[in-house]
């Protein structure tokens, strides 16, 4: 109704100063290693432990305007990539701080907005000389070793798959248990399993970890900064732990010296490993998966990374080392239903999809129920209550006549429907995700049907497997699996021993498998540690000088105000500016490298970034000296540690085009709040505002 | 049984514009769109402080429709600009400023208002006819041969609006791709009566401005999950696909019942006789050799599965803003009812294919006379992305009205400059028989022209947000800033760079001064005997229609506002 405006500009920025401790809780997330965050919420005692960027902005309650621009950006770089968010986090922290400082400096703030966004839109240019093929790296789906016997009846070898892993189970338990002691196992496990290395406590927030008022939330962060020696975080390799058939190629059986050899690294799992940084196995997962989607492309004739044809299955509570691949569809279901599986296992079934709920109101999006109807009856027999049951049995009558044994349902499911399916032996699975439903209407050529009015022979599939996954039981729930030839779904099973890291595993898994799906989409990749924003500070160091260079003459067309006093003013500002936004790097480097526990301080990571930085811009071509470093295998992101023997470094590489999104994001976010000065709120939060005692900074209109 | 309450008074209020309340609303007002204005205007949060969606803007559409202002004063201010932007899309900003100015300005001179009135409507229809006569220094004609000058257009009206977040390349890409696709909806050949097409936005948030694309014909989004079940289409010839559009629901419900109660036995089933209908519609459709059925609302997966059944293609929820482009470009009349088909509303198309763009998949639906095209816009965020898309729509709005009177105005503030220089010399030079017929003195008038002055160099001025200085040249009245806190004695050739517009650079003999600085009155020089006008590049230009409109809007508005004495306000 009524309007209230607020001046956001003050000398000070508010809105960046908003952004800036927001994005601060971020920091601790970046890099290989991750500490965790509690999220707790005081009213409910609930709490969350989180190490992404992502879940860590969606369990806070972000009500501030700038609070809300930053989920929705972190959302939308997630939505997108799945990749680089909490890049981007650190990246407008680090940039809104910049831009203060910049402010401070008296530098007018269009020409801030428009040098940052030429210099990012230059160093994002630049650092394209720097991507490496895919092509060169990995020589295509032919290179990927398959391990499946080779024998084509999909049913049997699907069958074969877990069976195999399973009888691996002993040794590898035993190989995992038994390694503790060894300093590479507990490396790696040391930012998988908290419970081994890092204690959680829960810690008041102290001195500058202090939350930002503007959060408003019941939030206590702690930041269990117990720092664990690291040795070679990203790159490393446990040819020891592969203990599944499907695990087992050449993968690190076959030395490489990759200090030799740049480009020869033909072998997927390299390539896969050097995207994993420092998940080890949830890339191997990923690469399983691939590799079953090769087995069955094999047949089919495509080769691609095909995710949208992937799921996951989370087993709470099992060991990690139950993790897996298997072709089909796992899923958890309660004891009443196993009984049925157990009936229905060992022959083909019929099977039914169904798009929408099973229940006798339910109606199609988009259909609206008259509220002026009223149906009249004679008799009183006939009441609401016998509807339902009418509508039972004949829903019951049209299964039974079409002789469906299993219905995957996306929605609910009538309760006194599921019994009475349960005692025809007929099995429903809900809810089930448009993925599933979807890779059996592909797979077994069958459609979905919204209602059980629709069904006839055209729309029930036949051909469908259903089998209890191992002899398992969780919760008093049982993993069963469903399989038919023709799917293409494979199904990522998770385990965790600790029940609150699942969504951790759970999320680290899909950033694995779209780091992959976006390398093998780009077809190239960057060369990790911290090779690329190194290249991007040379560059940024090489534009600052030349604008001290062209102080006589402006540089035309180079704003969009080309006319404006602006431009002739540049020279005088320019330098301070990329400065800034070099910070933002040199920021980031130095706080991955101190994450690492490579450096005691992030000033003394700064220093070794600043040798380096010399050392490139020095050079005649700063890009060729950063690639035969990144090929020596030295990155400035990790320690140079001399106790890892060279054969040991693998390299890394980073996603192209989720990092340059990503940059671009956290800049775009922070000059959209640069060039924000004012706030206008309408609607009956107006009042509120007027009576609270913030109600001097707001004009009321 | 209803009470009956006795009505209150209506409350009235005398002279509005004196009361403390009004000028403090009108200032506000004021500042928020004066600080929004030009390519480094700032930018605007509206939300509603309880979680709701954040839009960021400087465009006065979303401004205005944000802003709810409450007192009949502001009301009426907004109404108008409301009102002007509604047709022209382009100059809301302008409008809303000037009018501010011109309320400010002349409140200040303090005259009878009527006086004010009939001569700021004379001065206004002295800049009008300035505006449109051959001699006017501030326009150029432009010539649909070349892109140049249209690509200027559009690319001053996206860097105008900084919250796009567009870098050069970007900008330049955009502008054009809304060019051709402006283009696109020109018909080849002209007759008469021109009706140009329609240009569709299909929106893909999220991704990178650069992917954005053109294509002549409509593309519809498939969702992902109804790749699988997709067939060849039925065709009547080879070339001749029929086609029906549905602009009601064919979901089953009972949305046509009307408003009483209805009662219905048990044992009938409403939805069961709608389904029916729709079945035997979907029979009819099917001996009429459809091969695609498109609906505005949802279909009845029923009817959608008989359909599928007889190989007729469906697509639902399209919208309603579809339904106008389809309708035109297949020449399909768009079916409100579920019986009584007759067969001349079914329209054609030439071909029906699947399409993917930007890693999504579209029905690209390719008409034989193409007038309609499609432009998918991509921008990396929601908010981004409304801005952009508003931008876009505005921008063809502006060649639309430019095909209409090929002229546009001189931006970067030059027009306001030199249209004030222009009044200032010929109101000094007034003839006593128009004094006379306006009835007022030389003395009034001039004051009046002065506040009339004021306020268009007012509107200039706001271009500029980083405390710089504006200048003026005494030779072609434009618009030139610079960086503020020079030394009183230094030559002015050495701070300018290149005017507003971008036509002139730094000559010596210019004569600058600073705006709104007392200056003996000159004849502006035009700019059109220039001979390398159309040869310069990245000149800032404006909408020529849009401009004037805004003008004129300003102006009675502000007049409105002056001469309001009363307002009467029903308190029930």
């Amino acid at each position: 109704e009524i309007m209230a405006f607020r001046n956001v500009n003050r000398r000070r920025h508010i809105g960046l100063q908003q952004l800036s401790s927001l994005a601060s809780i971020g920091r601790t997330l970046l890099g290989p290693v991750k500490s965790y965050k509690f999220i707790v919420d005081v009213s409910t005692s609930e709490s969350a432990l989180t190490c992404s960027a992502v879940r860590l902005l969606e369990s806070l309650d972000l009500t501030s305007a700038v609070g809300q621009l930053l989920n929705e950006t972190i959302q939308a770089q997630n939505k997108e990539y799945k990749t680089g968010m909490t890049t981007l986090l650190f990246l407008v922290g680090a940039w809104s701080n910049a831009v203060l400082e910049c402010l401070q400096q008296n530098v007018p703030l269009s020409l801030v907005v428009s040098v940052m966004s030429e210099g990012l839109n230059s160093c994002s240019e630049k650092v394209k000389c720097l991507q490496l093929s895919v092509h060169d790296l990995y020589k295509g789906p032919k290179s990927v070793p398959i391990h499946f016997s080779s024998r084509s009846l999909g049913s049997q070898i699907t069958e074969n798959i877990p069976v195999s892993k399973e009888e691996c189970f002993p040794e590898s338990l035993h190989s995992h248990q038994a390694s503790p002691c060894d300093p590479h196992d507990r490396c790696l496990n040391s930012h998988l399993c908290i419970s081994d290395n890092i204690t959680p406590s829960l810690v008041e927030p102290v001195g500058n970890k202090t939350m930002p008022a503007v959060l408003g939330s019941s939030l206590i962060a702690s930041n269990f900064n117990k720092r664990t020696k690291l040795t070679h975080s990203r790159y490393f390799n446990t040819p020891e732990k592969s203990h599944c058939p499907l695990q087992t190629d050449n993968f690190g059986s076959a030395p490489i010296r990759p200090g030799a050899c740049p480009y020869e690294f033909n072998d997927f799992g390299q390539l896969a490993m050097a995207l994993s940084h420092g998940n080890q196995s949830s890339m191997k997962l990923v690469q399983d998966i691939f590799r079953c989607q090769q087995q069955i492309a094999e047949r089919k004739g495509s080769s691609q990374f095909n995710i949208a044809e992937v799921v996951t299955c989370c087993l709470p509570g099992l060991s990690e080392n139950y993790s897996c691949v298997c072709p089909g569809y796992i899923t958890l279901v309660s004891p009443e239903k196993a009984t049925v599986t157990k009936q229905l296992r060992d022959r083909p079934l019929q099977i039914l999809l169904i798009d929408g709920d099973l229940r006798e109101k339910y109606r199609h999006l988009g259909f609206n129920r008259p509220s002026n109807v009223s149906t009249i009856s004679e008799s009183v027999a006939l009441q609401e209550s016998s509807s339902e049951s009418i509508w039972i049995n004949c829903a019951l009558d049209i299964l039974i006549q079409s002789k469906v044994n299993l219905i995957l349902v996306k929605g609910n499911v009538c309760e006194n429907l599921m019994e009475r399916c349960i005692l025809n032996n007929i099995l429903i699975i809900n809810p089930v995700t448009d993925t599933v439903l979807h890779a059996f209407e592909k797979g077994i050529g069958v459609q979905l049907v919204t209602y059980l009015s629709q069904v006839n022979s055209h729309y029930v599939g036949s051909g469908v497997w259903v089998d209890f996954w191992k002899t398992l039981e969780l919760d008093n729930k049982v993993p069963v699996s469903i399989k038919a030839e023709g799917i293409h779904l494979v199904t990522a099973v998770l385990c965790s021993t600790v029940t609150s890291k699942m969504q951790v595993t759970e999320d680290q898994f899909w950033t694995c498998a779209y780091r992959l799906y976006h390398a093998l989409t780009d077809q190239k990749v960057f060369p990790g540690g911290g090779a690329v924003e190194l290249l991007c500070l040379s560059h940024l160091q090489k534009l600052e000088e030349q604008s001290l260079k062209q102080a006589d003459k402006y540089p035309s067309g180079e704003l969009h105000m080309s006319s404006c006093w602006l431009t002739k003013s540049l020279t005088q500002y320019k330098s301070v500016v990329l400065k800034a936004l070099a910070s933002g790097w040199h920021q980031y480097l130095s706080r991955v490298m101190y994450n690492t526990a490579s450096y005691e301080s992030e000033f003394e990571a700064s220093t070794f970034i600043d040798h380096h930085l010399k050392k490139a811009t020095d050079c005649s071509s700063p890009s060729s000296y950063i690639l035969k470093e990144f090929n020596k295998g030295i990155k400035v992101m990790d320690d140079v540690d001399l106790s890892i023997k060279q054969e040991e470094a693998l390299k890394i590489y980073d996603n192209v085009t989720s990092k340059v999104e990503a940059w671009r994001r956290a800049l775009d976010l922070v000059l959209l709040v640069l060039q924000t000065d004012a706030e206008i709120i309408t609607g009956p939060k107006r009042n509120q505002l007027l009576n609270s005692h913030t109600s001097s900074e707001f004009t009321f209109v | 049984m209803s009470r009956i309450e006795a009505k209150k008074p209506s409350l009235c209020t005398d002279k509005p514009l004196t009361k403390d309340v009004v000028s403090f609303s009108l200032s506000v007002l004021s500042g928020i769109v004066k600080s929004c204005y030009g390519p480094t205007g700032r930018l605007k949060q509206l939300h509603n402080g309880m979680g709701g969606y954040v839009r960021i803007t400087s465009q006065s559409s979303a401004l205005l429709g944000g802003l709810s202002v409450t007192h009949p004063v502001l009301n009426l201010l907004t109404a108008s600009v409301k009102n002007h932007i509604s047709r022209f899309s382009d100059c809301g900003l302008f409008t809303a400023i000037l009018c501010c100015s011109l309320v400010e300005n002349f409140q200040r001179i303090n005259f009878e208002s009527s006086t004010v009135t009939k001569i700021s409507r004379h001065l206004l229809s002295s800049c009008i006819d300035y505006l449109k006569s051959e001699a006017c220094g501030c326009r150029l004609s432009v010539d649909f041969d070349s892109i140049k000058t249209l690509l200027s257009l559009v690319r001053s009206i996206l860097a105008s609006k900084p919250a796009c977040m567009l870098n050069k390349t970007e900008a330049s890409y955009i502008s054009t791709l809304i060019l051709k696709a402006f283009l696109l909806t020109i018909p080849h050949s002209v007759e008469t009566n021109v009706v140009l097409g329609k240009c569709v936005i299909v929106p893909v948030k999220d991704k990178r401005v650069m992917e954005s694309a053109v294509y002549p014909g409509l593309l519809i989004e498939i969702p992902v999950f109804q790749l699988a079940s997709i067939f060849p289409v039925k065709r009547v010839s080879s070339s001749t696909i029929k086609m029906a559009l549905f602009c009601i629901s064919l979901s089953g419900d009972l949305s046509n019942i009307g408003d009483g109660p209805v009662i219905v036995h048990h044992g009938i089933s409403l939805e069961v006789a709608v389904l029916d209908q729709l079945l035997n519609l979907g029979k009819q459709l099917v001996n009429d050799q459809v091969g695609l059925v498109v609906c505005q609302k949802v279909i009845h997966p029923s009817l959608k599965q008989y359909l599928k059944e007889h190989r007729v293609i469906t697509i639902d929820r399209v919208g309603l803003s579809m339904v106008e482009p389809l309708s035109q470009m297949t020449g399909s009349q768009p079916i409100a009812a579920l019986h009584s088909l007759s067969p001349t509303c079914y329209g054609s198309l030439k071909d029906l294919r699947t399409e993917n763009f930007v890693s999504k998949h579209f029905w690209h639906l390719i008409p034989n006379d193409i007038l309609v095209c499609s432009l998918i816009l991509c921008n990396r965020n929601e908010m981004a992305w409304d801005e952009l898309k508003h931008v876009c729509q505005t921008a063809e709005h502006v060649l639309q009205l430019t095909i209409k009177q090929p002229l546009a105005l001189l931006g970067g503030g030059c027009t306001e400059t030199h249209l004030a220089s222009y009044i200032k010399h010929k109101s000094s030079t007034l003839s006593t028989g128009i004094l006379k017929a306006i009835d007022c003195s030389q003395t009034q008038y001039q004051l009046v022209a002065d506040a009339f002055c004021r306020s268009l160099e007012c509107v200039a001025c706001c271009l500029e947000h980083d405390d710089g200085e504006i200048l003026t040249d005494m030779v072609y009245g434009h618009f030139w800033s610079v960086q503020s806190g020079f030394p009183s004695d230094c030559n002015w050739s050495d701070l300018v760079l290149k005017c507003g517009c971008g036509i002139y650079n730094n000559q010596r003999n210019l004569n600058w001064t600073v705006l709104q600085r007392q200056c003996i009155p000159f004849i502006p020089q035009s700019c059109s005997n220039r001979p390398s006008v159309n040869a310069t590049d990245h000149l800032v230009l404006d909408c020529f229609t849009a401009k004037c409109s805004g003008l004129q809007v300003a102006v009675e508005t502000a007049n409105l506002i002056l001469d309001l004495s009363y307002i009467v306000e029903d308190q029930n």
